[in-house]
């Protein structure tokens, strides 16, 4: 495990020189888009009080020109920037895998599999818009792991009418269980005790969707979770007692909506964050340490499942 | 007219449900007793092979061996009542962790293929055993508040139910394995 003074050697020896590089490539970027910024204002300004003389009154006509600016000016900063994010993305973060664990892989524009994923059976809605990066897979100790960031909608209607719901962003985490099964157990955040006390425990059995409701003895763990299975005994198997106290803990330690899934001898593990992962600043300077420790940490977390989780226990007849 | 009929149709209705959910009740306990059986009998099948892997190495656990051989015999036999194979069970629970400890002294043994992979299928059918216990005890706590609540006991006591006892270890079982009567033995 590394600690953050070993990533404080690690920042100030391996990568400030790769930073250094990346700042002055991102100074370049800003500058470029300083000067575009500037022309498209002038632009925008001029089209105002042409169309102010013609038309006379401020609304609706003025808010065109301007809605035309603000997105003509973010598809230029995202067009200038690939190159940099993508740079930043092989040097830098490749950089911070390895220093973590030698043995993992990182794929920037790669992703968890939208089939995967919908075989964890963890979210019941087919997402059609579906998109991840930073994929890292690799052994960590005798658990083969592999993890993304994704972003998962489900865009409904057409023209006016069109809503777009998330189905799931954030991490979603898969790992080689260390036991055997055959059945199905989904582990999901338990909002209808939260809002209706003892009868939730009622209503969540009411869901036909998923499963029988498996009411597990662990009274932190049933606060948090609800759980569905096919088999009463297979899912205690699976859900020992140690292993709810560790799933309660990691709960405690991300403090982010957390669901999970055991499907087909392997655990699927779903992280909801609000903020984009492993993206590096445009707008604002990288040479910070915090930055990187940022990255670090999420790495970190995402990685620690296996410990977490105690999957490198091999005692049963799984190896 | 309408509506009476409906009041009556749903007055009719809900004592079958509260029926037909305590049968339900009642048999999910004992298909889950059903399947402890099952998983102990596996145990007991796992002991003759168990006791060919160590008897070579394990000179001075004879006692130890031949004691878990005759529990095992007892415990499949028609002859013993319920009871005392519930009792059996217990014994040989405690004695197989000897054995395991015993173990310890054999580092030959240890270290086996054999014995190996004995011990991974013993320790994953123990972890099983727990599992179904624990859905046992889960299956009585919902068939014990069905029998118990309001307004399911009306139909439960016309139908006489009473309320189950949970898995429980005894106050025997619950002192630790002492490691220095294992090796003694």
């Amino acid at each position: 495990m590394k600690t953050l003074d070993d990533l404080r050697r690690f920042y100030n020896t391996a990568l400030s020189a790769d930073l250094n590089a990346l700042e002055a490539k991102r100074k370049a970027i800003m500058q470029k888009l300083t000067y575009i910024g500037v022309a498209i204002a002038i632009l925008v300004i001029i089209t105002l009080l042409f169309v102010l003389q013609q038309v006379g009154s401020f609304f609706p006509a003025t808010l065109f020109p301007l809605i035309g600016a603000i997105v003509l000016f973010a598809f230029i900063a995202n067009l200038l920037s690939k190159g940099y994010v993508r740079e930043f993305k092989n040097t830098i973060i490749q950089k911070i895998v390895k220093f973590i664990d030698e043995n993992l892989n990182y794929v920037p524009h790669r992703c968890i599999s939208k089939s995967v994923f919908m075989a964890s059976e963890i979210f019941k809605t087919r997402p059609n818009r579906y998109k991840g990066d930073d994929y890292v897979s690799g052994k960590v100790g005798a658990t083969q792991t592999e993890f993304s960031e994704l972003h998962a909608e489900y865009e409904s209607g057409s023209g006016k009418n069109r809503s777009r719901r998330t189905v799931f962003k954030g991490l979603f985490f898969i790992a080689d269980f260390n036991k055997h099964f055959t059945c199905k157990a989904i582990v999901l955040p338990d909002t209808a005790e939260k809002l209706f006390g003892s009868f939730g425990k009622m209503f969540q059995s009411w869901n036909v969707l998923r499963g029988r409701l498996i009411k597990l003895e662990d009274p932190e763990f049933e606060k948090f979770f609800v759980v569905y299975g096919d088999d009463q005994i297979q899912a205690r198997y699976i859900l020992s007692t140690s292993l709810m106290a560790r799933i309660v803990d990691f709960k405690k330690k991300t403090s982010r909506p957390i669901y999970l899934s055991f499907v087909g001898s392997r655990v699927f593990v779903a992280v909801s964050y609000t903020k984009n992962l492993f993206e590096p600043r445009l707008f604002r300077t990288i040479l910070h340490f915090e930055l990187v420790r940022e990255y670090f940490e999420d790495l970190q977390l995402a990685i620690g499942i296996v410990d977490d989780l105690n999957l490198n226990t091999r005692i049963w007849t799984k190896q | 007219m309408y509506i009476a009929i409906m009041i009556i149709a749903a007055l009719l209705l809900i004592p079958i449900l509260i029926y037909n959910s305590l049968v339900g009740r009642k048999n999910q306990v004992l298909n889950v007793f059903g399947t402890i059986d099952a998983l102990l009998k596996k145990r007991y099948d796992l002991i003759p092979n168990l006791v060919a892997t160590v008897k070579g190495y394990m000179r001075h656990e004879r006692t130890l061996l031949a004691e878990v051989t005759e529990m095992r015999a007892k415990a499949i036999s028609d002859r013993t009542s319920d009871d005392e194979k519930v009792e059996l069970d217990n014994k040989v629970t405690k004695i197989l962790s000897r054995i395991m400890l015993a173990v310890e002294n054999y580092p030959d043994l240890k270290a086996g293929e054999n014995f190996m992979h004995l011990q991974r299928t013993l320790t994953e059918l123990e972890e099983q055993i727990s599992a179904a216990r624990r859905a046992y005890n889960a299956a009585v706590t919902d068939y014990n508040n069905a029998v118990e609540m309001f307004p399911t006991n009306v139909v439960a006591s016309i139908m006489n139910y009473k309320r189950r006892k949970f898995f429980e270890i005894s106050e025997k079982e619950r002192e630790s394995v002492d490691a220095g009567k294992s090796f003694s033995a």
